[in-house]
C-alpha cells in the first residue's frame, strides 16, 4: 500500500480540524437575508440564504435552531456572524449566544438594533473583515486521515454509497450518514450539524447535484443519462459502481478537496441551503 | 377628487404591469446557481433562488408549481427565462405558458451543467431584456391595479395608526374599482366573524369563517399551541398581548369595504373588490402568495421595522410609530406615527398612503427597491419531504 496522503487542515480550539476557514454569515430569519447577502460579499466570508426563522411552532423551532447552530459551529466554519432582524421567532441573539457557548468565534448584528439595513450592513462588513483578517493568519497543519469526517448523502440502500463508505472507512476516514433517512440538500445541513467536514454526495440517477454553503460537497455521479448530461456539475462520474479503482479515486479526490482544492459546487457558486422542517410555518 | 393618473405596461395577455422585469426563475434548487449566474452583472433581469428541490411525488408539488407559475406570470414581469434541470421541468413551463406569459426555457441537461447553462441563458436573457425595453408606460385604468395589504413586525400601535390608515386607502382603491387583498389567516383569528359580516354573499362569509377554523384545526392537529408562535416575541415586546388583539388590528388594513371573495394561496382574485387570500402569517411566504396571485404592489405596515421587499413588486412600507421610522428611514417609506402627534388624521394619512401607492405604481422606487430587497420563500403545506 502506498504512503498515506498528506492531509492538512485548520486546527480548532476544541480539538479536531476544519478543511475550510471562512466567516459564515448566517441570517437568523429570512427578513435579514438581503443584509446578510451584502455582508457576505466581503472577502473571506460566505453567506447562507434561507427562508426560515419566523413563526415556527413546537419541535420545529427547536429543530430549526439546532440546524442553524450546527451549521455555525461546524469545524469548517472559522467564525460566525449572525444577522438578526430583531422581532423574529428564532431569536438571533439567543442563537449567537448558543454559538458562543460552543466555543465558536461569533458576532451579532441586528437590523432593528443597528437602526436599519444600511447601518447593519456597515457594522456587519466591519465585523466580517475583523474576523476574516484573524482567520487569514491561520495556517493549515497536518491532520490524520482519522481526523477527517465525511458525511455521505445518498438514497436508501444505495450500493454505490455503501461500497464507497466501506472503502473510506477501511482507509481510516470517519464516515457518517444523515439522520432520519434524510437525503439531498436537507441531509447536507444535518450532516454539517453532525460535524462532517466534507460531504460525499451521490444523487440518484434521475437527480441533479446540489451545493452547500457551509461544507464542501464532492458530487459523484453514476451511470445515468442525466448525470452524463450534467457532467460539468459533478466532481467525478463513476460508470462501474464501487470498484476498488473507483474507491481509490474517490478517496484521492476527497483528500485533494479537503486540502483546499475547490469542488465543482464551490467553483460555480452553488450554495443551496434547504432546511428540513417538522411543521408548516404559521 | 378625481383619481391621479396611473401608468403601467399593457401585456399581450391583457394584464397590466407597473414594473418591467425580466425574471430568471430556477425550476428547482439545483438550478439556483445557474439562474444567479445568468443575471450576474446584468441590468434589467432578476433571479429568484429558492428551496424547492422537487423530489418526485412530493405532495406539495401542485401548490409549489402554482406559486412559481403565478409569480412568473405576474404582470410586472415582461418575460420569464425558466432554468430547468431536464425535461422533467416541462410541466412548470407549460403552466407558465398557459397564463399567456412571454416565456423562454433553458435546461441544464442540454448544456452540460451550470457553466454552459449560464452562457446559453445569458444570451436569451439579454435578448429578453432588449425586447422588454420596447414596452412603454401608458395610462392604466385604476381598475387594473391589485394591491396587497400586509403587516409585519406589528406592535400595539399597528391597529391604531398604520393599519386603519391603510384601510382608508384600501377603501378608496376599492371604491375606484381596484382590487385589494388582505392575507395572513393566522392573524385574522378572532376577526373572522367581523369580516364575514361584510361579505357580499353568505357563501363568501362562510368561506371566511371556514379558512380561519381550518387553520385553527390544523394547529390543533399538530398538537402545538399557536401562542408559541403568535404573537411573535417582537410583537410582545411591541406591546401586543394576544393573537386576538393582533388580529383585530391586522384586519383594519382592509378598511370597511364589502368582502368580495376568499381565495386560496397564490390564486388570482376575480375582478375588483376586497379579497382575503388564505396565507400563513410569515411575511415572505405571504408576500410571495400575494404577488403570485397578481398583486403588482404591496402596502406593508410595520411597528418593529423590517426591510422586506419582493424581487418583482414594489413594497410600500408604512411605520406605525415615528421612532421606528426615524431609526429605519432607509427601509421605511412613510410614517403613520404622525397620526399621534396631531399633524395627521387617519383620513389624511390614508390619503397620503393612497397617493404614495399610485406614485410608486407610476414608477417612483420604493425603499425596498432602492435597497434591492428581494426576499423569497416557498410555502409548504406539509412536512418537507
Amino acid at each position: 500500500m502506498s504512503a498515506l496522503p498528506e492531509l492538512r487542515g485548520f486546527r480548532r480550539p476544541g480539538g479536531g480540524f476544519g478543511v475550510r476557514n471562512r466567516v459564515l454569515v448566517l441570517p437568523s430569519v429570512v427578513c435579514a437575508t438581503q443584509v446578510a447577502r451584502q455582508i457576505a460579499s466581503a472577502e473571506g466570508a460566505v453567506g447562507i440564504v434561507h427562508q426560515h426563522g419566523c413563526l415556527h411552532v413546537g419541535d420545529d423551532l427547536t429543530h430549526s435552531e439546532g440546524e442553524l447552530l450546527g451549521a455555525a459551529t461546524n469545524p469548517d466554519v472559522g467564525a460566525a456572524l449572525v444577522v438578526s432582524l430583531g422581532c423574529e421567532t428564532l431569536r438571533g441573539k439567543r442563537l449567537a449566544a448558543a454559538i458562543g457557548e460552543r466555543g465558536q468565534t461569533v458576532e451579532l448584528v441586528g437590523i432593528q438594533a443597528a437602526g436599519g439595513s444600511e447601518r447593519a450592513v456597515a457594522d456587519g462588513r466591519a465585523a466580517a473583515a475583523r474576523m476574516s483578517a484573524e482567520l487569514a493568519a491561520q495556517e493549515r497543519e497536518p491532520m490524520a486521515t482519522s481526523d477527517l469526517v465525511v458525511g455521505i448523502d445518498a438514497g436508501p440502500e444505495d450500493e454505490l454509497a455503501a461500497g464507497l463508505g466501506a472503502a473510506l472507512a477501511d482507509r481510516g476516514v470517519q464516515v457518517i450518514a444523515p439522520p432520519d433517512g434524510l437525503r439531498g440538500a436537507e441531509a447536507h445541513v444535518s450532516l454539517a450539524r453532525l460535524g462532517a467536514q466534507l460531504l460525499l454526495s451521490l444523487p440518484p440517477a434521475e437527480e441533479a447535484p446540489l451545493g452547500f454553503a457551509v461544507v464542501p460537497v464532492v458530487a459523484v455521479g453514476r451511470d445515468s443519462e442525466l448525470h452524463r448530461a450534467l457532467a460539468g456539475d459533478f466532481d467525478l462520474i463513476l460508470d462501474d459502481g464501487a470498484t476498488p479503482e473507483a474507491a481509490a479515486l474517490v478517496f484521492e479526490r476527497l483528500i485533494a478537496h479537503a486540502n483546499g482544492e475547490e469542488t465543482s459546487a464551490e467553483r460555480r457558486g452553488a450554495r443551496d441551503f434547504v432546511l428540513h422542517r417538522l411543521a408548516v410555518t404559521m | 377628487m378625481s383619481p391621479p393618473s396611473l401608468t403601467g405596461y399593457r401585456r399581450p395577455n391583457g394584464g397590466w404591469g407597473i414594473r418591467n422585469h425580466v425574471l430568471v426563475l430556477p425550476a428547482r434548487a439545483a438550478a439556483n446557481a445557474a439562474a444567479e449566474g445568468i443575471v450576474e452583472g446584468l441590468d434589467g433581469a432578476v433571479a429568484v433562488a429558492h428551496e424547492w428541490v422537487g423530489v418526485p411525488g412530493d405532495p406539495d408539488t401542485a401548490l409549489v408549481e402554482r406559486t412559481l407559475a403565478g409569480f412568473a406570470a405576474n404582470p410586472n414581469v415582461a418575460a420569464v427565462l425558466l432554468v430547468g434541470v431536464s425535461g422533467e421541468d416541462e410541466g412548470l413551463a407549460a403552466l407558465i405558458d398557459s397564463r399567456g406569459q412571454r416565456l423562454e426555457a433553458v435546461t441544464m441537461a442540454a448544456h452540460r451543467g451550470t457553466v454552459g447553462t449560464v452562457e446559453a441563458g445569458r444570451r436569451i436573457a439579454e435578448r429578453l431584456i432588449a425586447e422588454s425595453a420596447a414596452a412603454v408606460r401608458q395610462p392604466m385604468p385604476i381598475a387594473e391595479l391589485v394591491v396587497g395589504l400586509e403587516c409585519g413586525g406589528s406592535d400595539a400601535l399597528s391597529g391604531i395608526t398604520a393599519n386603519p390608515a391603510l384601510g382608508i386607502a384600501s377603501d378608496r382603491l376599492v371604491g375606484e374599482g381596484a382590487t385589494t387583498m388582505l392575507s395572513e389567516v393566522p392573524e385574522l383569528v378572532g376577526a373572522e366573524e367581523l369580516l364575514a359580516a361584510r361579505a357580499v354573499s353568505p357563501e363568501v362569509g362562510r368561506r371566511m369563517v371556514q379558512v380561519v377554523h381550518d387553520f385553527e384545526r390544523s394547529v390543533e392537529a399538530l398538537g402545538v399551541d399557536i401562542r408559541g408562535a403568535q404573537p411573535t416575541p417582537g410583537n410582545i415586546e411591541g406591546g401586543l398581548t394576544t393573537i386576538e388583539e393582533k388580529s383585530l388590528g391586522a384586519a383594519k388594513k382592509a378598511g370597511n369595504a364589502p368582502l368580495t371573495g376568499v381565495i386560496d394561496f397564490a390564486e388570482r382574485p376575480g375582478p375588483h373588490g376586497l379579497y382575503v387570500m388564505d396565507t400563513p402569517g410569515h411575511d415572505i411566504e405571504q408576500m410571495v402568495g400575494l404577488v403570485a396571485g397578481g398583486c403588482q404592489i404591496v402596502a406593508f405596515t410595520t411597528g418593529r421595522g423590517t426591510p422586506t421587499g419582493s424581487p418583482i413588486a414594489p413594497c410600500l412600507k408604512i411605520s406605525t410609530n415615528t421612532a421606528i421610522f426615524e431609526r429605519m428611514e432607509g427601509d421605511i417609506d412613510l410614517d403613520a406615527g404622525r397620526v399621534l402627534d396631531g399633524s395627521h388624521t387617519l383620513q389624511t394619512m390614508g390619503e397620503e398612503i393612497y397617493e404614495a401607492l399610485l406614485a410608486i405604481a407610476g414608477g417612483a422606487p420604493s425603499r425596498s427597491e432602492v435597497r434591492g430587497n428581494r426576499e423569497f420563500a416557498i410555502r409548504r403545506a406539509g412536512r418537507s419531504a
